[in-house]
């Protein structure tokens, strides 16, 4: 009864953000321009480095064609793949509106980790389908390439669904540490920060120092952006594709355990204020 | 003279405030990394792509620093104009701040403020004295005037970036996220050489945002990367004239005000 009502609730959840989606277009256009100019510069950079580099060669057989797509394909993943508390959620706790939520019948742990996800699509739909059709129709140096066979693309989109449970389960362990009010935001900044980068969003892991490859694979970062560009370019080809969709989906469970232990934890010893 | 007081006694109070929570000091953590991390992906670049001409991981590092140290600068002394369309224009807040008898700048930009961003400030004038040292660069009295007026252009700057913000969200109120354009996408473009960036992007972030006039200028002309001398020198009055202009806007939108909120 309670799992459907939970099950219930969490749908109404998702139709409620991708309406409000909608409404917000305009902050979701401004978010696009400024991920495009963002993204322009990375270009930028990956092509005078690979231009003018001494070692143009030490690339780890990552092209600069690779380099670019993979640029556009995070920046549009970026909306989506939020790795920060929900802003709403972080509202509630920050004004003591917690308190309303903990009287629902539902649970809290899957009642916020259905709204987190649908506030990460609902905004971040908009931003990505912009993203890649603007991607998509620049001039030559700058295109975002299509993926080398549909195989690529369907388990780069399975890659995407994986990442996204992966981005929320690991913001709702940062929503549980959140809970503790008094120590604000404080402790999750840097958590969130080298999550983001280890994800590949800052440069491509590939691109990385050689002696760290294995350790970036291994994290559960690297399945939030990496993995689904990778398998796009085709650069893990379809065959190696198990592997790193499988660790994605492990670590996806291992951080929804430890998510709810801790939130049970902290809703022992929660305190509400405001009003 | 008042309104100076007013001013540092309301970033007292915030500073304050700000220090009650529990992990007040992780934030001055949390924006270290963040600066340090910020250029990482270029140092790695070099690293796997070597030299590209005569630059090198450091000279890059010097630029970004000169333009992360006033930007950080700007957000210590000017936040509140920073969180002003958000936090005190949408919610009608603003009403109250026109009943007071105070200057009004003086109050929008003391609305907040935040210990943890001086940190950038820091980081980044911590991170030119480094990357000069290891350049080898000989400071006289010109260069270290020139590297100040730098800053001091780059403030000016970047305030009158918040300000320019403030003053357009009166006619727009919601949906700024360009101005993020402006202010941390802007300073990216100092990750990349400067001499290699193509000339449509080189020129926007030289005459309409002028970022590179406040960071690649000067750290060109103190070490001597074959530019003339006096385009280092441009950052101060350039950084003057942008923040007059943005002032002139603020004014503008001031005027223009009819309240909002619920």
């Amino acid at each position: 009864m309670n799992r459907t009502y939970t099950l219930r609730a969490c749908g109404a959840l998702f139709r409620v953000r991708l309406a409000e989606s909608v409404q917000y277009r305009a902050a979701a256009f401004s978010g696009v321009i400024v991920g495009f100019v963002w993204g322009l510069i990375e270009c930028v950079i990956y092509t005078v480095f690979y231009r003018y580099g001494e070692l143009p060669w030490n690339s780890g057989g990552f092209t600069l064609a690779n380099a670019v797509s993979y640029a556009w394909l995070a920046q549009s993943l970026y909306g989506v793949m939020q790795l920060a508390p929900d802003d709403d959620i972080r509202k509630m706790i920050v004004s003591g509106d917690v308190g309303i939520e903990l009287c629902r019948p539902l649970d809290l742990y899957w009642h916020w980790f259905a709204r987190s996800a649908a506030g990460r699509l609902g905004m971040g739909w908009i931003r990505m389908a912009l993203t890649l059709l603007v991607a998509f129709l620049l001039p030559a140096p700058l295109v975002l390439c299509p993926p080398p066979s549909p195989a690529s693309l369907l388990l780069a989109l399975a890659a995407c669904v994986l990442g996204l449970l992966l981005a929320v389960a690991f913001s709702m362990l940062m929503t549980a540490v959140r809970l503790n009010i008094s120590w604000g935001d404080g402790p999750l900044y840097t958590l969130q920060l080298f999550a983001l980068m280890l994800s590949g969003n800052y440069l491509p892991l590939r691109l990385w120092p050689d002696s760290l490859q294995g350790l970036l694979r291994v994290l559960p970062f690297a399945g939030i952006v990496d993995t689904p560009a990778q398998l796009y370019l085709g650069t893990i080809a379809p065959a190696d594709a198990l592997p790193p969709l499988l660790l994605s989906l492990g670590w996806s469970v291992a951080l929804i355990a430890l998510g709810r232990l801790v939130l049970h934890r902290r809703l022992k010893t929660l305190i509400v204020q405001g009003g | 003279m008042r309104d100076i007081r007013v001013y540092f006694k309301c970033l007292r109070i915030h500073l304050l405030s700000g220090v009650e929570y529990k992990g007040w000091w992780l934030m001055l953590l949390n924006v270290f990394f963040a600066v340090v991390t910020d250029p990482l992906p270029t140092v790695l670049l070099f690293s796997r792509f070597g030299q590209i001409g005569d630059w090198t991981a450091e000279r890059v590092i010097l630029v970004y620093a000169l333009a992360i140290a006033a930007f950080g600068m700007a957000e210590s002394v000017f936040r509140g104009f920073d969180y002003f369309p958000s936090n005190l224009l949408r919610t009608g807040d603003f009403d109250r701040l026109l009943l007071r008898p105070c200057h009004l700048t003086v109050q929008v930009a003391a609305s907040f403020f935040h210990i943890h961003r001086l940190v950038r400030a820091g980081t980044g004038i911590a991170a030119v004295w480094i990357a000069l040292d290891r350049m080898g660069v000989q400071l006289g009295v010109r260069q270290v005037l020139t590297l100040l007026s730098a800053f001091l252009g780059g403030t000016l700057l970047y305030c009158g970036v918040f300000v320019l913000a403030s003053g357009v969200a009166f006619y727009t109120v919601k949906g700024l996220e360009w101005i993020n354009l402006l202010t941390n996408t802007s300073y990216q473009v100092t990750r990349c050489p400067v001499p290699y960036l193509p000339r449509a992007m080189k020129h926007a972030f030289t005459f309409l945002l002028p970022v590179l006039v406040v960071s690649y200028y000067p750290a060109a002309a103190v070490c001597g990367w074959g530019v003339p001398y006096w385009t280092g020198l441009l950052a101060l009055p350039v950084g003057c004239v942008f923040f007059a202009f943005s002032f002139l806007i603020w004014r503008i939108g001031v005027r223009h005000y009819t309240s909002t909120g619920s």
